[in-house]
């Protein structure tokens, strides 16, 4: 028989998500992927010969997952007065330094790659799409819409940037690719709080899902429209560019939100 | 600025408090560690922890409203990454001192309840007069509120606990070792970053002077109600005695007050008296002149 003291999943409902809610956890899940790893890679990992071009364009890359990471930082902060218990605002509060520490690292990179001033650039070149994207959210956030804010935070945007990064670390050099797979990690734990907290809210409340199918469908074109913008810059030809938009779909579709 | 913000990043924080001083601790303390058996034993003395330890989760709950509502708030990156590392510290503190409420013997059912009825109401007062200036989205406002106010003041009196319980519950006295030192990092950060606010924005120094006014009084209101409240030092050392506690070889001392003999109002003149002081200092550090609040 189980061991509730070792066997997480053998704990009683509300204990198990006061546990995985906790900064314990939290603390527990991080150690070992971020110990040894300052902002987001191992010291010694050999930067490429990069080309003019190349570089460029992954600065601009990055300039977008800047913006990406911002908004989810400023997401995730915000929901924490209209989280309904303390275990979800515990969980937030995580979510919101993984955020910060994703926008940090990305910041690193982008002055590793010579950018002098990381906040101009990003603001320079910022996607039109994301910024509308980023507009809703916060007005989601910031209405203390807890249903549509943590759909458009934990769901859309989480599942969108676990697509991109997913897809971009395949290909990357060796140092975005250990911060990129860095980001990914947490992303899971974002998603699966996302999940579990909309599918509770849900079984309970059934019209929610018509609500937040109303989201998705005002959010999903900001969603692939900013994709269209991503891949072109990471050179992806035109053929391959929809399959990001399958994942980021699929994603979604697996979490319960088709 | 830029230079001071980098000593307040997030692997900075990383590395210093997941990885360095909470390492190897579970809730804020060593696995294992209990409260003493006589708080859980003696239903005065038990009421007496809970008491307090509601006041700390009344002000880590503002505190992290406040945090968090704040980086939307921030000018700058740095500034929203370093107030992501404070809303989990908040957080963590929040977890923490839930959870020494359980231990303490409050039932989960009963824990909203508990800590509504026996919230302070000035500090209650002080934490609607901070969220007020948060949801207005004044930086300035909310972080000499948050940090300078909220956590400069209640850090000497994390330090008067701290030694208090340092040989009689050293279970209690980690968890607040941990919260102090988190709570050191954003009393600094609040003093540098609105010491550099005031200085580009000088017409806001009056209007943060108003608010260290009102807010100070609503903060020294709160402990002073805390001090004048449950046992005397007799009655607790009485309580001890009956259920064999024997006294601790070097009395726990504080600013020179031997703890475990003073009176609430010697107590209360210590604390008030180191508060003042170092809030003073800490204010012309920023660039503000003390103002006395009236009496509480």
């Amino acid at each position: 028989m189980s061991d509730p003291a070792q066997d997480l999943h053998a704990l009683p409902p509300r204990e198990f998500l006061e546990h995985v809610h906790s900064f314990e956890f939290w603390l527990g899940s991080v150690q070992g992927y971020l110990a040894g790893r300052p902002y987001g890679h191992h010291d010694g990992l050999a930067e490429p010969a990069w080309t003019d071009p190349e570089r460029d364009r992954l600065v601009t890359i990055l300039c977008h997952y800047c913006v990406g990471e911002t908004m989810a930082l400023e997401g995730a902060g915000g929901l924490i007065r209209a989280a309904p218990n303390r275990p979800t605002k515990v969980f937030l509060a995580t979510q919101t330094v993984d955020e910060g520490r994703h926008l940090e690292v990305l910041v690193h990179r982008l002055a590793e790659l010579g950018v002098a001033d990381p906040e101009r650039e990003i603001e320079r070149r910022t996607s039109a799409e994301l910024i509308r994207f980023r507009d809703r959210l916060l007005a989601f956030v910031g209405s203390g819409d807890w249903d549509a804010a943590l759909f458009a935070q934990n769901v859309v945007l989480e599942s969108a940037e676990f697509a991109v990064f997913h897809r971009h670390a395949r290909s990357a050099d060796p140092i975005t690719r250990e911060v990129l797979l860095g980001i990914i990690k947490d992303e899971r734990r974002h998603l699966g709080f996302g999940e579990n907290e909309l599918g509770r809210r849900i079984a309970k409340n059934p019209a929610l899902h018509g609500r937040l199918r109303a989201v998705r469908a005002e959010l999903d074109p900001l969603v692939l429209g900013s994709f269209e913008r991503t891949l072109a810059l990471l050179g992806t030809p035109a053929a391959e560019r929809s399959e990001l938009g399958r994942d980021y779909l699929a994603a979604v579709e697996r979490l319960g939100f088709a | 600025m830029k230079d001071f913000l980098d000593g307040y990043d997030i692997q900075y924080w990383l590395e210093s408090a997941p990885q360095g001083y909470l390492k190897n601790t579970e809730y804020g303390h060593a696995p294992g560690e209990r409260e003493p058996a006589v708080l859980l034993e003696d239903p005065v003395l038990r009421e007496q922890a809970i008491g307090v330890t509601v006041q700390l989760v009344v002000g880590e709950r503002c505190a992290l409203a406040a945090s968090s509502g704040l980086i939307n708030a921030a000018p700058d990156e740095g500034s929203k990454r370093f107030l992501a590392t404070q809303t989990l510290d908040e957080a963590r503190h929040v977890e923490v001192f839930t959870h020494r409420l359980l231990d303490l013997g409050v039932k989960q059912n009963e824990l909203e309840d508990v800590i509504r009825e026996r919230a302070n109401p000035n500090l209650v007062k002080f934490a609607e007069l901070l969220l007020e200036k948060v949801d207005r989205k004044d930086f300035v406002a909310g972080v000499v509120g948050q940090n300078v106010i909220l956590e400069g003041m209640a850090f000497n009196v994390f330090e008067m606990m701290h030694a208090a319980n340092r040989e009689a519950n050293a279970k209690f006295a980690h968890t607040l070792s941990g919260t102090i030192a988190d709570e050191r990092r954003h009393v600094g950060f609040g003093e540098n970053r609105i010491g550099s606010l005031i200085k580009e924005h000088p017409e806001r120094k009056a209007d943060v002077e108003k608010l260290q006014r009102e807010m100070s009084y609503w903060m020294l209101a709160t402990f002073g109600a805390q001090l004048r409240q449950g046992p005397s030092p007799e009655e607790v050392k009485q309580r001890l005695a009956a259920r064999g506690v024997a006294p601790s070889e070097g009395a726990a001392t504080w600013q020179g007050v031997r703890l475990g003999d003073a009176s609430p109002a010697e107590l209360e003149s210590a604390l008030g008296g180191t508060i003042l002081k170092e809030f003073k200092i800490r204010l012309e550090r920023i660039g503000i002149e003390y103002q006395t609040p009236v009496a509480p």
